[in-house]
């Protein structure tokens, strides 16, 4: 009985999946959507499905519909599906990981249609890209995108990246132009005229050297502008005001900072958590 | 499921005792659970295996008591070895701690033992065997004790969210007796399953090299930052699980749930990760803390956490996931209902930064230096340097290395949360929200202990000594024992004290967080304290099973303590001794073309005794047989006198030398001799032996076998003032078997099938 029924199931194996799945045993087919763009998509998500003698997939760019063939006694379409999706591709029963998904190359970086859209979300691509302008809302302090490139002009000299730290610090240049004076309040806009100088000089100077040592010098001399502002300037949220006692053989010199934790910019990770928080501004 | 069939009958008996005892006594606040401890048949990972389940299930189930209660827990051994259960991190009297020969004795087969104490505590704590290896196979389970609800403690928004029970463990096909047995024979086995033999053919390749040579000069074997390769991992008994409701409740988003997460696993500490956020800690070891916000912590060996998470989007199931440490599996817990967020696994470990990294913190003598780091409480971990999602792919630089600094003198180069963005939980984070101040009048005892061991024969220990070589600690009660640990080992230890909780001495003052396990990493300091205010031999050690059954244990002798159960003391702490240094054996044999080739080895921690034999099918090539009886001396282990006895007959055949590289005529044909000898390990692994006949003939022999050359692929050699000398490849098929061949220059060239047991 069993060898006939071992046969039979041999046929009709060899016979539904004639050429490149015929040593999968046991085969079922299985269909379903998966989201991706390209050719490129095709052969990430064809490579993370395929096991060898267990598991095929085919994945139709067009229609974004996989056909699964699986050896059933091995493994199943939700197996599969998972590591598809640990390469970054969703479908029906996973979402890929963010941090998986944002590695993709650019031309895969397909719609993800079923990645729920609610605050979370928003949430991320704010901490991902960390662009300061996706978090420039309408109506909030016109300095804000002022400190939002501030803070990440700090962040490249945390991680001693003079490059970025350059980038940032060209935008912040733009972003001072920007900044429509006659919108601030009055003690916002006192403070303003007496920094405007100074925050331009000192930004420009960052931007356009790349000597990591000379970006820091003039983000010491920014950051005691930007804190003139961050004083009378309304923040939503805290800015912590630190203080690094060593830097400029121990003249010491402050900076600005979203979080209580220090991070020391003029140091990086020479020396990332040496100083302190001086003072909390709200 | 048919997994448990054999005993449902057992778990249909067992509800309902409970269900007819358990609202009768509630209201005299016992509760009492019955517990069947039995043999069952599992298939966790492709194979059925024998487990142990307690009223049919694995986990053991979960026990939950409000502070306040009795505890009445009846134990039936229905298993056809002794048992035991420990109620881990639980206050108790001393002869309701459930460690065999030290504060009871072992349930024997067939016997019911009733476990009673009243509740004195509240908190996430576990409870599991004592005995041998059975917390391996399914003998763990939750205790959980609620706070009451008019608790002074009792915190708004955390004690009275929904909570869930988790219980971290891991499975392996193997039996753990063999596993405990080949990691004292320094079997790579698991290392070859984990991808992680660390061969020369892989350091060549990701030009590591001289990484590798470094390594093997300062007689290191391959490392790895866990032993054993599990085949699957659990939690509550699945690799992959769902929750939809909890308390009847569907969840949706915005939810929080608190999960009271116990590390049941033998030997693994697991990463924990969620895909929905940051997670709060809100307790550890069953003790409150402030809550602290983390992206990732990792749970040591027979801790407990308290977790918070939240749903953060409805129509999404947000994956919880536990990865061991050494990054090989996981198991998985979606929580919400729709779609799977995954989170992405944890990327291999660079084996070879963290080989150059101990590299760098060995010293020749085997000791350990932290190149005036001053580590401790988990903030430095030298394994980020193995971590990719920290330090950067192999291969590529980080970032500020490209600047001309010097990353070698950085300060924080192994601290993680200053060099990611990952927030990762340690010890120095932990705050309790109370004060936990010891009584100021109290006297205080202080201790010190060095964590030692050696990773090439699996010997654990404190300051060198098993308990077996040493003696209970006596401690008055009433004294403050402030006990500082050094970690001198490569591995790191989950420190456990059974019956208090201690203070960790961190920056928080009067606020030290309570616990009752302390991981310690490699090159660690760290202190605890705690007042020692309960009377009983209390039971210290390493929570890693494999640690402790090396012998890395110490007891506390608090008082002078009148266990009834245990009216002969003395005794039974030498039962106690004994199991903690048992011996283990091995044997291997080459079934060869040209003759039989092997050894048989029976080993405890200090004593070795050894026979090796060559036996050839004739006269001609030779039948010989070495027997040592040796000790191993000093820390490391490099050093083994030793007495030994020869016995060799052989027709004069191939390569014929009557005497030996120093003139001594070395009659072969027939011989039977007594010697005295050393052995002794040189860099680069190399044994040098050297041994003095009774008849004053010396024979000098240098040897090294396993040299891993690739995966799979060991080389050896052998060269001795005899003028005999041999050389083997011999590769391995699995944990038993392997293709050899060598060149012997007494038998010629052979090819064969080594067996290993």
């Amino acid at each position: 009985m069993k060898s006939i029924s071992k046969l039979v199931m041999v046929i009709a194996v060899s016979l539904s999946s004639i050429n490149s799945f015929a040593q999968i045993k046991d085969a079922e087919t299985a269909t379903v959507t998966i989201y991706g763009n390209c050719e490129m998509c095709k052969a990430t998500i064809e490579e993370a499905g395929n096991v060898k003698r267990e598991a095929n997939v085919q994945w139709d760019q067009k229609t974004k519909v996989a056909t699964l063939t699986y050896n059933s006694g091995k493994t199943d379409p939700d197996e599969i599906l998972k590591r598809i999706a640990l390469a970054g591709y969703d479908s029906e029963n996973f979402l890929a990981p963010d941090d998986v998904y944002a590695k993709l190359p650019e031309c895969c970086q397909y719609n993800r249609a079923l990645k729920p859209t609610g605050q979370a979300e928003a949430a991320h691509a704010h901490h991902q890209a960390a662009s300061p302008a996706n978090t420039a809302v309408e109506n909030a302090s016109q300095l804000q995108p002022v400190f939002d490139y501030y803070f990440s002009i700090k962040d490249a000299l945390v991680k001693t990246d003079a490059p970025t730290a350059s980038a940032k610090a060209a935008e912040l240049v733009a972003a001072i132009g920007a900044v429509e004076m006659d919108k601030l309040t009055t003690a916002e806009h006192t403070a303003w005229m007496n920094v405007l100088k100074g925050l331009t000089a000192n930004a420009e100077r960052v931007s356009t050297s790349k000597d990591i040592a000379k970006q820091r010098e003039a983000f010491a001399a920014l950051s005691t502008q930007l804190y003139e502002l961050a004083k009378v300037s309304k923040q939503d949220i805290a800015v912590y005001h630190q203080h690094c006692p060593m830097y400029s053989n121990g003249k010491g010199a402050n900076w600005l900072s979203k979080e209580n934790a220090v991070k020391n910019p003029y140091y990086g990770a020479q020396m990332l958590t040496c100083g302190e928080t001086v003072e909390i501004i709200k | 499921m048919n997994r448990y069939k054999n005993i449902c009958l057992k778990l249909a008996q067992a509800a309902l005792l409970l269900l007819l005892c358990t609202p009768a006594l509630f209201a005299q606040k016992v509760v009492r659970y019955d517990l069947y401890v039995s043999d069952t048949l599992v298939n966790y990972a492709g194979k059925e295996k024998r487990a142990i389940a307690v009223n049919g299930q694995i986990p053991m189930p979960t026990l939950t008591f409000t502070e306040g209660d009795t505890a009445e827990i009846v134990v039936h051994n229905q298993l056809n070895e002794s048992t035991s259960l420990h109620w881990h991190g639980v206050f108790l009297p001393n002869k309701e701690d459930g460690v065999p020969h030290l504060t009871q004795q072992p349930i024997k087969p067939g016997e019911t033992y009733t476990y009673r104490f009243p509740i004195i505590q509240h908190g996430t704590h576990w409870y599991h065997s004592h005995s041998g290896f059975q917390e391996q196979i399914g003998m763990y389970g939750n205790f959980v004790m609620k706070k009451r609800d008019e608790d002074k403690t009792f915190r708004k928004g955390i004690d009275d969210l929904p909570t869930v029970p988790l219980m971290l463990s891991e499975w392996t096909n193997l039996n753990p007796n063999n596993i405990n047995r080949m990691l004292h024979n320094a079997n790579d086995w698991a290392a070859i399953k984990k991808g992680a033999t660390q061969s020369y053919v892989e350091a060549i390749r990701e030009g590591q090299f001289h990484t590798k040579v470094t390594n093997e000069w300062k007689r290191m074997l391959a490392m790895d930052v866990s032993d054993v390769y599990y085949d699957k991992i659990l939690i509550n008994g699945e690799n992959a699980l769902e929750l939809k409701t909890v308390d009847g409740q569907t969840l949706k988003a915005g939810d929080r749930v608190r999960f009271r997460i116990s590390n049941g696993g033998a030997s693994s500490y697991f990463w924990l990760r969620y895909a929905g956020g940051k997670m709060t800690v809100v307790a550890s070891d069953g003790n409150d803390v402030e809550p602290v916000e983390v992206d990732r912590l990792i749970i040591a060996v027979s801790e407990t956490y308290d977790v918070v998470v939240t749903i953060p989007e409805g129509g999404v199931a947000y994956e919880f996931l536990a990865t061991t440490e050494d990054r090989t599996q996981s198991a998985s817990y979606f929580i919400g209902n729709g779609i799977k967020q995954l989170i992405s696994p944890l990327p291999r470990l660079k084996y070879f930064e963290g080989m150059k990294m101990m590299n760098d913190m060995m010293k020749m003598n085997g000791d350990l230096d932290d190149m005036g780091m001053n580590m401790s409480l988990n903030r430095m971990d030298m394994n980020v340097v193995m971590y990719p999602e920290i330090t950067g792919e192999a291969g590529e630089k980080v970032d500020h290395s490209k600047h001309g600094m010097d990353t070698n003198n950085d300060a924080n180069r192994y601290d993680a949360n200053a060099l990611g963005d990952i927030v990762t939980l340690n010890y120095a984070m932990l705050k309790s929200p109370h004060n936990t101040t010891l009584p100021k009048d109290a006297p205080v005892k202080e201790l010190k202990f060095t964590l030692t061991g050696n990773m090439n024969r699996y010997v654990w220990s404190m300051d060198n000594k098993i308990l077996s070589e040493t003696d209970k600690i006596p401690v008055k009660k009433g004294e403050i024992l402030r006990i500082t640990l050094y970690n001198n080992s490569m591995m790191r230890h989950p420190m456990h004290l059974h019956g208090f909780d201690f203070r960790i001495i961190n920056d928080q003052g009067e606020n030290a967080p309570l616990k009752n396990v302390m991981d310690i990493m490699p090159m660690e300091t760290n202190t605890i304290e705690f007042l020692a205010n309960e009377e009983g031999d209390w039971f210290f050690h390493c929570h890693i099973l494999y640690h402790m059954m090396a012998g890395m244990n110490r007891v506390f002798a608090v008082g002078d303590y009148q266990n009834p159960y245990l009216p002969d003391k003395a005794k039974a702490y030498n039962a106690l001794q004994m199991e903690s240094n048992m011996p283990h054996f091995m044997i291997q044999n080459d079934f060869a073309t040209n003759g039989n080739d092997g050894e048989a080895m029976l080993q405890n921690a200090r004593w070795s005794l050894g026979t090796e034999w060559r036996l050839g099918y004739n006269a001609m090539h030779g039948y010989e047989i070495e027997t040592h009886l040796g000790r191993f001396i000093g820390k490391m282990q490099w050093f083994m006198p030793f007495v030994g006895f020869d016995w060799r007959y052989r027709k004069m055949g191939i390569d014929e030398h009557e005497t030996n590289l120093f003139g001594q005529k070395n009659e072969k044909d027939t011989r039977r001799a007594v010697s005295l000898g050393f052995m002794y390990t040189l860099p680069m692994l190399v044994n040098f032996q050297a041994e003095v006949y009774h008849d004053g003939i010396v024979r000098l022999s240098l040897m090294r076998e396993d040299i891993p050359i690739s995966k799979r692929l060991r080389a050896g050699f052998m060269a001795n003032t005899d003028l005999e000398y041999m050389g083997e490849l011999r590769y391995i098929i699995t944990k038993n078997i392997g293709i050899r061949a060598h060149y012997d220059s007494d038998m010629g060239f052979g090819g064969g099938l080594a067996l290993t047991y």
